[in-house]
């Protein structure tokens, strides 16, 4: 009744302040989407529906007015060596992210990955494996208000923390996966369609974030995604660093299954602990990983040194669901993971790790060491002229 | 996809949007007096710089610190493209965005 009572204010602000004409131009607009997108353009309709002069009010009143964005061109580098079961893998990755900003409330981002996994061959020497490439996303974001950005085309399906937030090579703590990644994020990760996202203040200790969308099939190779629509929504305490939240998607497609999850985070401003968290549920299985960092800011010894070290951990378990996917594991699964990272910048590190996988298939090591590097650059003079 | 799925698939769509917009301009009120509040700190924070300087830092380490470690400063007009990514990936405040970004640029 709230949100009823809400939008009829919004409506009467809106006939108040906006001419008919621009608003039969934004249902004609609304038409065009439907026609494109049949259930995502009910979503995008109404986005622009969302008054977009407000937003713009509001962003008048930031302080960076004369701070012209410039495009951006950065790059996570990586290479990791593997040996899992007594099999070495060695795997070199390259991620470009092109960001680039158009006006003041839209922006164009884009990143793609080159990635391979070596292995020798049965019975042969050496390494060989095939170069694999992927668009993660390639987006339209237009920041309609301070509480709402539609992004339409490929983007990364947020479902959870990690797909969207946690996956790029120099943010992971820990290089490997975690199990439970495949549920809810489609073929590659990404949907193709429209989504509505944001976050706002509800009050000084409550923001909310929130997103959903809607994608659709896309059999095309390393564009591949499935029809699907979903949401995640999260409450994030700024005090104590905690942010709680949920997942759902329903699949469009195919069983029209449903998939849900929660996600945890703890960043305690006393200590450099980070601890993240998730669970996820579908008919292809569930399971949860818990990852707590530690950063050794604060050490008693050596702290010049140790400052740039950081000890993670994660324990997670996979159980099987009725129906089996393959890119999740065939069996339940248990794992567990120590790691040691050392960061000589903020972005070039030595990460490493070993972990032991249990499963009723046969239990198995898995090590890494690696080195993995950001770099970022501005596509144009970066300082303010 | 028979017509009965694919109109409850669109309602659920509509109704997800309309609580969505209607929430949004529901904490509009609210959050027009934050961000009126925010202006009126930001003009007392011309006076007190350091206070504001530590706000700012505290919104980054908050916000950023979530999925990475702190990246050192870029230039303003590189940090303004970067920051306005992270609205859209992160899903920050817009105040948030606003602090963070004067405290990266300082």
């Amino acid at each position: 009744m709230i949100a009823l009572a809400s939008l009829a204010g919004l409506l009467r602000r809106s006939r108040k302040s906006n001419s008919q004409e621009r608003i039969n131009r934004r249902w004609a607009a609304g038409r065009l989407f439907r026609a494109i997108l049949p259930a995502g353009g009910y979503v995008v309709a109404l986005a622009l529906l969302a008054n977009p002069a407000a937003g713009q009010d509001q962003t008048q009143e930031l302080n960076f007015d004369n701070i012209k964005p410039v495009p951006v061109f950065t790059t996570g580098v990586g290479f990791i060596s593997t040996f899992q079961g007594g099999t070495p893998h060695l795997g070199p990755l390259v991620s470009p992210v092109i960001l680039a900003p158009l006006g003041r409330n839209w922006l164009i981002e884009s990143r793609d990955t080159f990635e391979s996994d070596l292995a020798p061959p049965p019975g042969g020497s050496g390494f060989k494996g095939v170069l694999k490439k992927e668009v993660d996303y390639l987006q339209i974001d237009y920041i309609a208000n301070p509480y709402l950005t539609v992004t339409v085309g490929r983007f990364l399906a947020p479902f959870g923390i990690y797909n969207e937030r946690l996956y790029p090579i120099w943010i992971r703590d820990l290089q490997s996966d975690p199990l439970i990644l495949p549920i809810a994020t489609g073929p590659s990760g990404a949907g193709t369609g429209a989504m509505l996202r944001g976050g706002f203040s509800l009050n000084p200790r409550v923001e909310v974030n929130y997103a959903t969308y809607f994608s659709t099939l896309s059999t095309i190779k390393r564009l591949d995604s499935n029809r699907d629509a979903g949401f995640r929504a999260g409450l994030f305490l700024p005090g104590p660093r905690i942010e709680i939240g949920g997942s759902f998607q329903h699949l469009l497609q195919d069983d029209h299954s449903n998939a849900f999850g929660f996600h945890f985070e703890w960043q305690p401003a006393s200590t450099s602990l980070d601890l993240r968290s998730e669970y996820a549920r579908s008919h292809n299985g569930s399971g949860y990983w818990i990852e707590p960092a530690y950063r050794l800011a604060n050490a008693p010894i050596w702290r010049h040194e140790l400052r740039h070290v950081q000890m993670v951990a994660r324990m997670q378990q996979f159980f099987m669901g009725t129906q089996v996917d393959g890119d999740l594991p065939g069996i339940d699964t248990n794992m567990f993971e120590f790691g040691l990272n050392y960061y000589f910048r903020d972005d070039i590190r030595f990460v490493s790790s070993y972990g032991r996988q249990f499963a009723t298939g046969g239990n198995e090591n898995i090590w890494t060491m690696g080195l993995t590097y950001r770099v970022a650059l501005p596509m144009g003079h970066g300082d303010v002229q | 996809m028979s017509a009965r799925r694919y109109a409850t698939c669109g309602i659920l769509a509509v109704a997800m949007a309309l609580f969505l917009v209607a929430g949004a301009f529901a904490g509009n009120d609210r959050s027009g007096a934050a961000a009126a509040n925010a202006t009126s700190a930001a003009a007392a924070g011309k006076q007190d710089e350091p206070a504001q300087r530590i706000e700012g830092e505290r919104r980054f380490r908050a916000n950023c610190g979530r999925c990475h470690q702190a990246p050192h400063k870029f230039p303003p007009r590189m940090m303004a493209t970067i920051i306005r990514h992270m609205r859209v990936r992160a899903t920050i405040t817009d105040e948030d965005m606003r602090l963070i970004l004067q405290y990266m640029t300082q």
